[in-house]
């Protein structure tokens, strides 16, 4: 006799779909359709949702990057084309997270400088983007609209919406069809009410993915993991407001003590090692994209997730 | 389903004898409500209300203690699926493995360095737990020297051994039978020979099964020859198939749908074929006993830091005890920053001030561990606590200057904390990693 797990689950996940190819309207080699989850992670036994997508995090003025990794991927980190590139075809990563960060530098204003990087990396690399526009609420606004404008059709995800700003991360992707990453401190409730202050907007449920922002391990991991299965569980049990595709990008994992104060022939391993078990422990609380910025840990965390996707044959039956 | 504290209260005999080691009846009651006394320590119980109440009080999942000693560590008495809605109480005992076929030299190494291997972090030491030695030579006598040797290091480690060969166990337990090392494993074919051997010796013992029906039936099997510190061995085929067995014995434990599945649940790593991702899922879906290859610096300490993180207890944060803390060595004219004591927000930002290589004071006041968001929120961080802080921890006469750099979240008191402190009020970066740029650009005396 089988058992059945007593879960009543009466939500889903809502679907968000990354990316546009040729045929949806964009450039784009491939796109992504993660969410519709019924149950929790890795427990799915009838049509699997696909397992977490890896991004690699890459920049665009690699003075504001963790010296490890200017370090590790050299020259590339000065040019933003082979990055991404390199992301695709060397690194194989399932998208390129683009942090603008040339736009952290002081007073800047350039912002046909900003529409023309998120041009060249969208020619370098075919797969789906994130972007993450700017750190000033000033700038904003032509940040946005330069990112928005620069990937018209290309279905991005832009971040990153906060409580107190998110109108012109908002306005940009309802002009040109992106998504929206709407963080909120590791607080479920505040989740919950970023996004329904978009939804108030206009910004539709399937154009948003929660960021429920990412701890270090070992620097408030814990707190961020409750967070991912507090949403998780709640979505499962119909609060439509929080039913949305989760991000982990835990990205002080390069800057910890830990890495920092390793041997200098360890500090790579302790990096990779660090954002991996991280990414799993996520991928495990509902995650459903990864962001790591060390290569390394991308093959590792490919094979993980084939594993954790194979080989499930329940003899539990999950309701 | 389980009984409210009143209902169980009207089975008891109501003496308030004292018996049991606790004050009253009522408070007994509720104890067993609570899945925290076993209903065996009142001896006036009727049949009646034992046969009632032993099904519903016992902790869902059953407490098995591995060695003994210092370093012996328990597993199992779980009450949640989720560590928000409680906590998780007993970390998984993460084992080294080593094989009989290794050398005594190596397998002389991994003992020592489970022995006296430590990280600290946030005040806490971390260890790995035990040594698992497995039976691969084939032989009962190779498998009885290489437990010796790990027993001549004296480390006083958990053993495990692993074999289904009864004869191997019995020649390795020659050597280490007192120590109640765990045994591994039982099947529906060993069982009986496995029972006696866990019962002389007074150990744990794993079943193994590749189903939960399987488990089960083992289970019924082994408490019925007697032999009741059960933990579960679902032999995953994947690292997909363990999260799908451990989060359903988990959940039908803790239901009590299937009470025959209430023990602790026990991972071998090392057949996984990502070693790391085994351990990593492990520790975060309710695995007790994790076996692995002795592990490299930087899964090693992944690895003890996941597990430390997943069973901090959710209800109490981690608090830093409040004071004026250096960065570096500080001279008069450097920079203080106030924050909460929060361990989170001390530790980023610690480690951000440390990157930026400037001699820095950080004052940490007690928002009794709130951040500082959530601190500003409730009232907790108020100008009234900064000046306290301030005088309390003699910063006046640590600097030579009187400005404060406050958290951008905490922006909204800064007229408040000028106004009480007589100090000048910068107001910092919402964000931790920009306090680097913030520094740089705005610290000027």
């Amino acid at each position: 006799m089988a058992y059945t797990i007593p879960f009543d689950w009466t939500g889903a996940i809502g679907d968000v779909v990354l990316g546009a190819t040729k045929s949806e309207g964009g450039t784009r080699r491939i796109s992504y359709r993660i969410g519709g989850g019924k149950t929790l992670p890795f427990l799915e036994t009838g049509p699997v949702s696909p397992a977490p997508l890896i991004a690699f995090e890459i920049c665009d003025n690699p003075v504001f990057w963790p010296p490890l990794i200017r370090n590790y991927c050299g020259d590339l980190t000065n040019n933003v084309a082979e990055w991404a590139k390199t992301a695709e075809s060397a690194y194989g990563a399932d998208m390129v997270r683009l942090y603008l960060t040339s736009t952290r530098m002081r007073n800047f204003s350039d912002f046909a400088s900003v529409k023309k990087t998120v041009e060249t990396v969208l020619s370098a690399t075919a797969l789906p983007l994130i972007i993450e526009g700017s750190n000033e609420p000033k700038i904003d606004s032509e940040v946005f609209q330069a990112c928005g404008e620069a990937g018209q059709g290309e279905r991005l995800l832009l971040g990153t919406a906060e409580a107190g700003r998110y109108r012109s991360i908002a306005a940009a992707a309802l002009a040109y069809n992106h998504s929206v990453l709407a963080q909120s401190p590791i607080d479920i409730n505040l989740a919950k009410q970023l996004n329904i202050l978009l939804r108030e907007i206009g910004v539709q449920h399937d154009h948003i993915v929660i960021d429920p922002y990412t701890g270090a391990l070992g620097y408030g991991f814990e707190y961020s993991f409750s967070a991912m299965e507090r949403i998780r569980f709640s979505a499962l049990k119909g609060d439509a407001d929080l039913a949305m595709p989760m991000i982990c990008s835990a990205a002080d994992s390069l800057t910890i003590k830990e890495v920092r104060e390793a041997e200098p022939g360890l500090q790579d391993e302790m990096a990779v090692r660090w954002e991996f078990f991280t990414g799993i422990a996520a991928a495990a609380a509902g995650a459903e994209i990864i962001c790591v910025r060390h290569p390394k840990t991308i093959p590792l965390l490919r094979a993980a997730f084939e594993d954790l996707k194979k080989g499930t044959r329940p003899e539990a039956e999950v309701q | 389903m389980a009984l409210k504290a009143l209902d169980i209260y009207k089975l008891l005999p109501k003496k308030n004898c004292k018996e049991c080691g606790d004050p009253t009846c009522l408070t007994f009651a509720m104890k067993l409500a609570g899945g925290k006394a076993d209903v065996d320590l009142c001896p006036y119980l009727s049949d009646e209300a034992k046969s009632v109440l032993g099904a519903t009080t016992r902790p869902p999942i059953r407490l098995v203690k591995v060695g003994v000693g210092e370093r012996s560590f328990k597993v199992g008495e779980e009450f949640v699926l989720y560590r928000h809605d409680k906590t998780f109480y007993h970390p998984p005992g993460i084992v080294f493995h080593v094989s009989d076929t290794q050398t005594e030299e190596e397998i002389e190494a991994v003992t020592r360095r489970v022995r006296d291997e430590t990280f600290t972090r946030v005040g806490s030491d971390l260890r790995f737990n035990g040594i698992a030695i497995r039976n691969e030579s084939g032989s009962p006598e190779t498998f009885a020297r290489a437990v010796a040797m790990v027993e001549s290091v004296e480390a006083h480690l958990p053993p495990i051994l692993i074999s289904r060969d009864t004869a191997a166990l019995k020649a390795a337990l020659v050597h280490c039978g007192s120590y109640h090392p765990l045994l591994h494993a039982a099947t529906a074919e060993n069982f009986h020979e496995m029972c006696a051997l866990a019962k002389q010796h007074g150990c744990p013992l794993v079943v193994q099964a590749g189903t939960l029906e399987g488990l089960a039936r083992l289970v019924k099997d082994c408490t019925a020859e007697g032999v009741s510190d059960l933990i579960l061995d679902p032999a995953p085929d994947s690292l997909g198939d363990f999260v799908v067995r451990s989060t359903a014995i988990r959940q039908l434990a803790i239901t009590r749908a299937a009470p025959d599945l209430g023990y602790p649940v026990y991972l071998d790593a090392t057949r996984a074929g990502n070693e790391d991702a085994a351990i990593a899922l492990g520790i975060v879906k309710y695995a007790s006993v994790i076996v692995t290859s002795p592990l490299s610096p930087g899964p090693a300490k992944a690895a003890l830091t996941l597990r430390q993180n997943i069973y901090t207890d959710p209800q109490k944060p981690i608090q830093m005890n409040p004071g004026l803390y250096r960065v570096g060595t500080p001279g008069k004219d450097a920079p203080v920053l106030m924050t909460v004591n929060f361990s989170l927000t001390f530790f980023t930002l610690q480690g951000y001030l440390e990157s930026t290589r400037i001699p820095c004071f950080m004052l940490i006041v007690d928002t009794e561990g709130l951040s500082v968001l959530t601190a500003v929120a409730a009232g907790k961080l108020n100008e009234t606590l900064v000046r306290d802080s301030v005088k309390k921890f003699d910063v006046e006469n640590e600097v030579s200057h009187r400005k404060l750099i406050i958290p951008g979240y905490a922006s909204p008191l800064s007229g408040r904390i000028e106004d009480a402190t007589g100090w000048k009020v910068l107001v910092g970066p919402r964000d931790a990693a920009e306090i680097g740029e913030y520094l740089h650009e705005e610290w000027k005396n």
